[in-house]
Protein backbone atom coordinates (compact mmCIF):
# COMPACT_ATOMS: atom_id res chain seq x y z
CA UNK A 1 0.00 0.00 0.00
CA UNK A 2 2.31 2.40 1.02
CA UNK A 3 4.59 1.61 -1.69
CA UNK A 4 1.94 2.72 -4.32
CA UNK A 5 1.33 5.70 -2.20
CA UNK A 6 0.58 8.77 -4.73
CA UNK A 7 3.15 11.45 -4.54
CA UNK A 8 0.40 13.67 -4.27
CA UNK A 9 0.08 11.98 -0.43
CA UNK A 10 4.09 12.13 -0.19
CA UNK A 11 4.24 15.89 -0.63
CA UNK A 12 1.21 16.03 2.13
CA UNK A 13 3.41 13.43 4.16
CA UNK A 14 6.37 15.74 4.80
CA UNK A 15 3.84 18.65 6.57
CA UNK A 16 2.27 15.79 8.85
CA UNK A 17 5.17 15.79 11.65
CA UNK A 18 4.72 20.04 11.86
CA UNK A 19 0.73 19.80 11.50
CA UNK A 20 1.05 17.01 14.68
CA UNK A 21 2.63 19.33 16.46
CA UNK A 22 0.62 22.34 15.97
CA UNK A 23 2.97 24.45 13.88
CA UNK A 24 1.49 24.94 10.73
CA UNK A 25 -0.27 28.17 9.07
CA UNK A 26 -3.35 28.33 8.89
CA UNK A 27 -3.76 28.16 5.09
CA UNK A 28 -1.03 25.23 5.07
CA UNK A 29 -3.39 23.47 7.74
CA UNK A 30 -6.43 24.16 5.61
CA UNK A 31 -5.24 22.67 2.38
CA UNK A 32 -3.78 19.73 4.36
CA UNK A 33 -6.64 18.82 6.40
CA UNK A 34 -8.57 18.74 3.07
CA UNK A 35 -6.66 15.85 2.02
CA UNK A 36 -6.79 14.35 5.27
CA UNK A 37 -10.80 14.29 4.99
CA UNK A 38 -10.19 12.07 1.48
CA UNK A 39 -7.15 10.53 2.02
CA UNK A 40 -7.67 7.22 5.29
CA UNK A 41 -4.04 6.11 4.78
CA UNK A 42 -2.55 10.33 5.93
CA UNK A 43 -5.36 10.70 7.99
CA UNK A 44 -4.01 7.60 10.17
CA UNK A 45 -0.22 8.47 9.93
CA UNK A 46 -1.39 12.20 11.08
CA UNK A 47 -3.40 10.45 14.09
CA UNK A 48 -0.18 8.20 14.81
CA UNK A 49 1.75 11.17 14.94
CA UNK A 50 -0.12 13.22 16.96
CA UNK A 51 0.02 10.42 19.60
CA UNK A 52 3.85 10.63 19.45
CA UNK A 53 3.72 14.52 19.36
CA UNK A 54 1.31 14.45 22.66
CA UNK A 55 4.57 12.84 24.19
CA UNK A 56 6.98 15.45 24.02
CA UNK A 57 6.56 17.48 26.90
CA UNK A 58 7.11 15.01 28.88
CA UNK A 59 10.97 14.85 28.20
CA UNK A 60 12.80 17.60 29.19
CA UNK A 61 15.54 18.71 26.65
CA UNK A 62 18.23 19.13 29.80
CA UNK A 63 18.08 15.44 30.16
CA UNK A 64 17.77 14.05 26.77
CA UNK A 65 20.95 16.94 25.51
CA UNK A 66 23.20 14.71 28.25
CA UNK A 67 24.86 11.45 27.10
CA UNK A 68 22.71 8.85 28.92
CA UNK A 69 24.24 7.36 32.65
CA UNK A 70 25.66 4.63 32.44
CA UNK A 71 25.93 1.98 35.87
CA UNK A 72 29.51 1.90 36.87
CA UNK A 73 32.09 -0.88 35.51
CA UNK A 74 32.12 -2.51 38.45
CA UNK A 75 28.59 -3.17 38.86
CA UNK A 76 28.18 -5.85 36.39
CA UNK A 77 30.95 -7.79 38.26
CA UNK A 78 29.35 -7.03 41.41
CA UNK A 79 25.93 -8.71 40.22
CA UNK A 80 28.16 -11.70 39.32
CA UNK A 81 30.11 -12.04 42.20
CA UNK A 82 26.77 -11.57 44.11
CA UNK A 83 25.39 -14.49 42.02
CA UNK A 84 27.92 -17.04 42.17
CA UNK A 85 28.40 -17.13 46.26
CA UNK A 86 24.79 -17.22 46.42
CA UNK A 87 24.78 -19.85 43.71
CA UNK A 88 24.34 -22.38 47.36
CA UNK A 89 21.34 -20.32 48.16
CA UNK A 90 17.90 -21.73 47.36
CA UNK A 91 14.80 -21.21 48.31
CA UNK A 92 14.20 -23.48 51.42
CA UNK A 93 12.01 -21.38 53.31
CA UNK A 94 9.12 -23.49 52.86
CA UNK A 95 10.52 -26.38 54.51
CA UNK A 96 12.46 -24.10 56.87
CA UNK A 97 9.65 -22.59 58.27
CA UNK A 98 8.09 -26.13 58.90
CA UNK A 99 11.49 -27.20 60.63
CA UNK A 100 10.62 -23.76 62.82
CA UNK A 101 7.25 -24.49 63.56
CA UNK A 102 8.67 -27.39 65.84
CA UNK A 103 10.33 -27.06 68.71
CA UNK A 104 13.25 -27.97 70.30
CA UNK A 105 11.50 -31.13 71.95
CA UNK A 106 10.32 -32.22 68.74
CA UNK A 107 12.96 -31.54 66.76
CA UNK A 108 13.85 -35.18 66.38
CA UNK A 109 10.53 -35.81 65.38
CA UNK A 110 10.69 -33.29 63.02
CA UNK A 111 13.31 -34.26 61.06
CA UNK A 112 11.76 -37.99 60.19
CA UNK A 113 8.51 -36.00 59.53
CA UNK A 114 10.08 -33.23 57.08
CA UNK A 115 11.68 -36.06 55.77
CA UNK A 116 8.74 -37.98 55.03
CA UNK A 117 7.44 -35.15 53.19
CA UNK A 118 10.31 -34.15 51.88
CA UNK A 119 11.83 -37.05 50.02
CA UNK A 120 14.74 -34.54 48.43
CA UNK A 121 16.16 -34.55 51.74
CA UNK A 122 19.14 -36.40 52.00
CA UNK A 123 20.78 -38.21 55.36
CA UNK A 124 17.82 -39.20 56.43
CA UNK A 125 17.73 -39.64 60.04
CA UNK A 126 19.95 -36.80 61.07
CA UNK A 127 18.20 -34.69 63.29
CA UNK A 128 18.53 -31.21 62.06
CA UNK A 129 19.55 -28.47 64.96
CA UNK A 130 17.68 -25.34 64.95
CA UNK A 131 19.34 -22.15 66.86
CA UNK A 132 17.67 -19.46 67.13
CA UNK A 133 20.25 -16.01 68.34
CA UNK A 134 18.51 -13.91 70.81
CA UNK A 135 19.95 -10.46 72.79
CA UNK A 136 20.26 -9.14 69.22
CA UNK A 137 19.69 -5.15 68.52
CA UNK A 138 15.77 -4.32 67.86
CA UNK A 139 14.42 -5.14 64.77
CA UNK A 140 17.40 -7.53 64.06
CA UNK A 141 16.47 -11.48 63.50
CA UNK A 142 18.97 -14.23 62.65
CA UNK A 143 18.53 -18.03 62.98
CA UNK A 144 20.14 -21.41 61.59
CA UNK A 145 19.65 -24.83 60.81
CA UNK A 146 22.59 -26.63 61.26
CA UNK A 147 22.22 -30.34 59.77
CA UNK A 148 24.88 -33.34 60.07
CA UNK A 149 26.80 -34.40 56.84
CA UNK A 150 29.64 -36.68 56.62
CA UNK A 151 31.28 -34.01 54.87
CA UNK A 152 30.64 -31.53 58.38
CA UNK A 153 27.40 -29.95 58.96
CA UNK A 154 25.32 -27.51 56.29
CA UNK A 155 24.22 -24.36 57.83
CA UNK A 156 21.00 -22.44 56.58
CA UNK A 157 21.24 -18.93 57.68
CA UNK A 158 18.20 -16.40 57.93
CA UNK A 159 19.42 -12.76 58.68
CA UNK A 160 17.24 -9.65 58.91
CA UNK A 161 17.36 -6.22 59.65
CA UNK A 162 20.80 -5.28 58.94
CA UNK A 163 22.31 -2.93 55.68
CA UNK A 164 21.50 -3.86 52.42
CA UNK A 165 24.46 -5.40 50.99
CA UNK A 166 26.50 -6.25 54.67
CA UNK A 167 28.51 -8.92 53.83
CA UNK A 168 27.88 -11.84 57.13
CA UNK A 169 30.49 -14.29 57.73
CA UNK A 170 29.86 -17.43 59.57
CA UNK A 171 31.85 -19.83 61.75
CA UNK A 172 31.46 -22.88 63.93
CA UNK A 173 33.47 -23.00 67.18
CA UNK A 174 34.93 -26.61 68.10
CA UNK A 175 35.05 -28.16 71.68
CA UNK A 176 38.12 -26.45 72.04
CA UNK A 177 37.03 -22.63 70.83
CA UNK A 178 38.29 -23.14 67.69
CA UNK A 179 36.74 -21.19 64.82
CA UNK A 180 36.32 -23.16 61.34
CA UNK A 181 34.84 -21.22 58.85
CA UNK A 182 31.36 -21.64 57.07
CA UNK A 183 31.62 -19.16 54.66
CA UNK A 184 29.91 -15.62 53.41
CA UNK A 185 27.38 -14.44 52.20
CA UNK A 186 25.70 -11.37 51.48
CA UNK A 187 22.23 -9.63 52.70
CA UNK A 188 19.95 -8.51 50.37
CA UNK A 189 17.36 -6.12 51.39
CA UNK A 190 13.96 -8.02 50.59
CA UNK A 191 15.64 -11.05 50.53
CA UNK A 192 13.73 -13.96 52.08
CA UNK A 193 15.95 -16.84 51.73
CA UNK A 194 17.78 -18.75 53.39
CA UNK A 195 22.27 -18.56 52.84
CA UNK A 196 23.15 -22.33 52.58
CA UNK A 197 26.63 -22.23 53.81
CA UNK A 198 28.78 -25.30 55.09
CA UNK A 199 31.65 -26.04 57.16
CA UNK A 200 34.10 -29.26 57.96
CA UNK A 201 33.16 -29.46 61.16
CA UNK A 202 30.84 -31.89 62.51
CA UNK A 203 27.96 -30.70 64.43
CA UNK A 204 28.28 -33.25 67.02
CA UNK A 205 31.70 -30.96 67.71
CA UNK A 206 29.82 -27.35 67.16
CA UNK A 207 29.40 -25.96 70.69
CA UNK A 208 28.57 -22.23 69.36
CA UNK A 209 27.68 -20.84 65.27
CA UNK A 210 29.30 -17.22 65.29
CA UNK A 211 27.34 -14.73 62.78
CA UNK A 212 29.62 -11.37 62.07
CA UNK A 213 27.63 -9.00 60.46
CA UNK A 214 29.23 -6.10 59.11
CA UNK A 215 31.49 -5.23 62.42
CA UNK A 216 29.23 -7.00 64.70
CA UNK A 217 29.66 -10.49 65.85
CA UNK A 218 26.35 -12.78 66.81
CA UNK A 219 27.38 -15.78 68.91
CA UNK A 220 24.67 -18.66 69.70
CA UNK A 221 25.50 -21.86 71.57
CA UNK A 222 24.38 -25.31 69.88
CA UNK A 223 23.46 -27.95 71.71
CA UNK A 224 24.61 -31.05 70.67
CA UNK A 225 21.74 -33.40 70.46
CA UNK A 226 22.44 -36.91 72.07
CA UNK A 227 21.67 -38.95 68.68
CA UNK A 228 23.84 -36.63 66.79
CA UNK A 229 26.55 -36.94 69.52
CA UNK A 230 26.05 -40.93 69.27
CA UNK A 231 26.54 -41.02 65.21
CA UNK A 232 29.91 -39.09 65.75
CA UNK A 233 31.30 -39.83 68.37
CA UNK A 234 33.78 -42.46 66.94
CA UNK A 235 34.81 -40.12 64.19
CA UNK A 236 37.55 -37.95 64.62
CA UNK A 237 37.27 -34.37 63.48
CA UNK A 238 40.40 -33.49 61.35
CA UNK A 239 40.35 -29.56 61.23
CA UNK B 1 14.04 -25.84 32.91
CA UNK B 2 11.94 -24.05 30.02
CA UNK B 3 14.53 -22.33 26.92
CA UNK B 4 15.68 -18.72 27.96
CA UNK B 5 15.41 -19.11 31.35
CA UNK B 6 17.54 -16.86 33.63
CA UNK B 7 19.15 -19.72 35.68
CA UNK B 8 22.52 -19.62 34.64
CA UNK B 9 25.47 -17.20 35.63
CA UNK B 10 25.87 -16.74 31.92
CA UNK B 11 22.61 -15.83 31.01
CA UNK B 12 22.74 -13.39 34.09
CA UNK B 13 25.87 -11.66 32.83
CA UNK B 14 24.40 -11.75 28.78
CA UNK B 15 21.36 -10.44 30.34
CA UNK B 16 23.41 -7.73 32.22
CA UNK B 17 25.17 -6.78 29.15
CA UNK B 18 22.56 -6.00 27.05
CA UNK B 19 19.87 -4.44 29.46
CA UNK B 20 21.89 -3.05 32.49
CA UNK B 21 22.42 0.33 30.52
CA UNK B 22 18.79 0.77 30.05
CA UNK B 23 17.72 -0.51 33.76
CA UNK B 24 20.11 1.80 35.19
CA UNK B 25 19.31 4.60 33.07
CA UNK B 26 15.64 4.58 34.35
CA UNK B 27 16.39 3.73 37.95
CA UNK B 28 18.68 7.05 38.11
CA UNK B 29 15.40 8.74 36.53
CA UNK B 30 13.05 7.48 39.05
CA UNK B 31 15.39 7.50 42.22
CA UNK B 32 17.27 10.57 41.46
CA UNK B 33 20.42 8.73 43.01
CA UNK B 34 23.16 7.27 41.47
CA UNK B 35 23.74 5.03 44.46
CA UNK B 36 20.18 3.78 44.94
CA UNK B 37 20.05 2.98 41.33
CA UNK B 38 23.15 0.98 41.29
CA UNK B 39 21.13 -1.15 44.35
CA UNK B 40 17.82 -1.39 42.18
CA UNK B 41 19.97 -2.33 39.19
CA UNK B 42 21.45 -5.30 41.43
CA UNK B 43 18.43 -6.60 43.15
CA UNK B 44 16.66 -6.64 39.58
CA UNK B 45 19.49 -9.27 38.51
CA UNK B 46 19.42 -10.84 41.53
CA UNK B 47 15.68 -11.50 41.54
CA UNK B 48 15.90 -12.23 38.09
CA UNK B 49 18.38 -14.47 38.63
CA UNK B 50 16.47 -16.42 41.43
CA UNK B 51 13.08 -16.31 40.02
CA UNK B 52 14.92 -17.50 36.17
CA UNK B 53 12.70 -20.78 35.53
CA UNK B 54 10.12 -18.34 35.77
CA UNK B 55 11.22 -16.35 32.87
CA UNK B 56 8.97 -17.78 29.61
CA UNK B 57 9.75 -15.85 26.45
CA UNK B 58 6.92 -16.79 25.08
CA UNK B 59 4.74 -14.32 27.46
CA UNK B 60 7.28 -11.56 26.76
CA UNK B 61 10.72 -10.44 26.09
CA UNK B 62 13.54 -10.39 28.74
CA UNK B 63 13.63 -6.40 28.65
CA UNK B 64 9.93 -6.58 29.75
CA UNK B 65 10.50 -8.78 32.46
CA UNK B 66 13.57 -7.32 33.63
CA UNK B 67 11.40 -3.52 33.67
CA UNK B 68 8.92 -4.85 35.41
CA UNK B 69 11.01 -6.89 38.33
CA UNK B 70 13.03 -3.23 38.41
CA UNK B 71 9.50 -1.42 38.57
CA UNK B 72 9.01 -3.31 41.91
CA UNK B 73 12.19 -2.94 42.98
CA UNK B 74 11.84 0.50 42.24
CA UNK B 75 8.43 0.85 44.60
CA UNK B 76 9.94 -1.19 47.18
CA UNK B 77 13.08 1.18 47.65
CA UNK B 78 11.10 4.41 47.09
CA UNK B 79 8.49 2.88 50.08
CA UNK B 80 11.79 2.11 51.98
CA UNK B 81 13.02 5.72 51.38
CA UNK B 82 9.59 7.55 52.44
CA UNK B 83 9.97 5.58 55.58
CA UNK B 84 12.97 7.37 56.69
CA UNK B 85 11.70 10.62 58.90
CA UNK B 86 14.03 13.22 56.26
CA UNK B 87 12.48 11.82 53.32
CA UNK B 88 9.00 11.54 54.57
CA UNK B 89 8.46 15.23 55.04
CA UNK B 90 5.84 15.57 52.37
CA UNK B 91 4.04 12.81 54.37
CA UNK B 92 2.40 11.78 50.88
CA UNK B 93 2.78 8.19 50.18
CA UNK B 94 4.52 7.34 46.62
CA UNK B 95 1.83 6.08 44.68
CA UNK B 96 2.23 3.56 41.28
CA UNK B 97 1.14 7.28 39.15
CA UNK B 98 4.36 9.21 39.33
CA UNK B 99 6.48 5.99 39.26
CA UNK B 100 4.33 5.35 35.20
CA UNK B 101 4.56 8.90 34.48
CA UNK B 102 8.45 8.65 35.41
CA UNK B 103 8.84 5.34 33.05
CA UNK B 104 7.19 7.51 29.80
CA UNK B 105 9.27 10.45 30.33
CA UNK B 106 12.43 8.16 30.76
CA UNK B 107 11.42 6.52 27.64
CA UNK B 108 10.69 9.99 25.71
CA UNK B 109 14.00 11.06 27.13
CA UNK B 110 15.53 8.01 25.80
CA UNK B 111 14.06 7.93 22.88
CA UNK B 112 15.01 11.08 21.86
CA UNK B 113 18.65 10.54 22.66
CA UNK B 114 19.02 7.80 19.92
CA UNK B 115 16.83 9.16 17.38
CA UNK B 116 19.32 11.10 14.33
CA UNK B 117 21.10 14.08 15.31
CA UNK B 118 19.63 16.17 12.52
CA UNK B 119 16.44 15.11 13.89
CA UNK B 120 16.65 15.62 17.11
CA UNK B 121 17.96 19.04 16.30
CA UNK B 122 15.17 19.97 14.16
CA UNK B 123 12.88 18.74 17.38
CA UNK B 124 14.58 20.57 19.86
CA UNK B 125 14.86 24.32 18.16
CA UNK B 126 11.28 23.76 16.98
CA UNK B 127 9.38 22.55 19.81
CA UNK B 128 11.12 22.65 22.59
CA UNK B 129 12.24 26.56 21.81
CA UNK B 130 9.32 27.06 20.17
CA UNK B 131 11.92 28.76 17.03
CA UNK B 132 10.09 29.54 14.04
CA UNK B 133 10.60 27.45 11.07
CA UNK B 134 11.76 29.68 8.46
CA UNK B 135 14.61 30.74 11.68
CA UNK B 136 15.84 27.76 12.13
CA UNK B 137 16.28 27.09 8.36
CA UNK B 138 17.70 29.53 8.06
CA UNK B 139 20.60 29.02 10.87
CA UNK B 140 20.92 25.53 8.62
CA UNK B 141 21.24 26.89 5.52
CA UNK B 142 18.33 24.54 4.09
CA UNK B 143 14.97 25.47 2.73
CA UNK B 144 12.30 25.79 5.17
CA UNK B 145 10.19 22.38 3.66
CA UNK B 146 13.03 20.60 4.75
CA UNK B 147 12.42 21.53 8.38
CA UNK B 148 9.10 20.47 8.04
CA UNK B 149 10.16 17.32 6.76
CA UNK B 150 12.70 16.55 9.22
CA UNK B 151 10.43 16.98 11.72
CA UNK B 152 8.36 14.80 9.65
CA UNK B 153 11.08 12.06 9.96
CA UNK B 154 11.95 12.86 13.25
CA UNK B 155 8.50 11.86 14.94
CA UNK B 156 8.74 8.97 12.75
CA UNK B 157 12.04 7.61 13.73
CA UNK B 158 10.59 8.70 17.51
CA UNK B 159 7.41 6.91 17.00
CA UNK B 160 9.40 3.27 15.52
CA UNK B 161 12.01 3.54 18.59
CA UNK B 162 9.16 3.70 21.04
CA UNK B 163 7.39 1.21 20.16
CA UNK B 164 11.10 -0.85 20.18
CA UNK B 165 10.85 -0.07 24.03
CA UNK B 166 7.06 -1.38 24.54
CA UNK B 167 5.26 1.89 24.01
CA UNK B 168 1.86 0.84 22.66
CA UNK B 169 0.38 4.06 21.62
Amino acid sequence: MKAEQPDSCREWRQLLGAYALGDLAAEEQAGLEAHLDGCPECRAEAESLESVARLLPLADPDRFSRPAPQPPAELGDRIAATISGERQVVRRRQRWRFGLALSGAAAAAAAVLAIAILPGSEDSGNPEQHVEFSSLPAGMKIDATLEPHAYGTEIRVYVKGVRSGTLCQVYLRGPHGERVSAGTFRYRWGDDSTAVLSSALDLSRTRAIGVRAGNRTFVAPVEVTRATADDNSNQEDAT
Amino acid sequence: MPPGALSRERDVREAYAAHSGELYGFAVRSLGDSGLAEEAVQETFVRAWRAGDRFDPQIGSLRTWLFAILRNVVIDLGRARAARPSVADGGVEPSVEPLEQALLSWQVEEAMRRIGEDHRHVLVETHFQGRPYAEVAAELGVPEGTVKSRVYYGLRALRVVLEEMGYEG
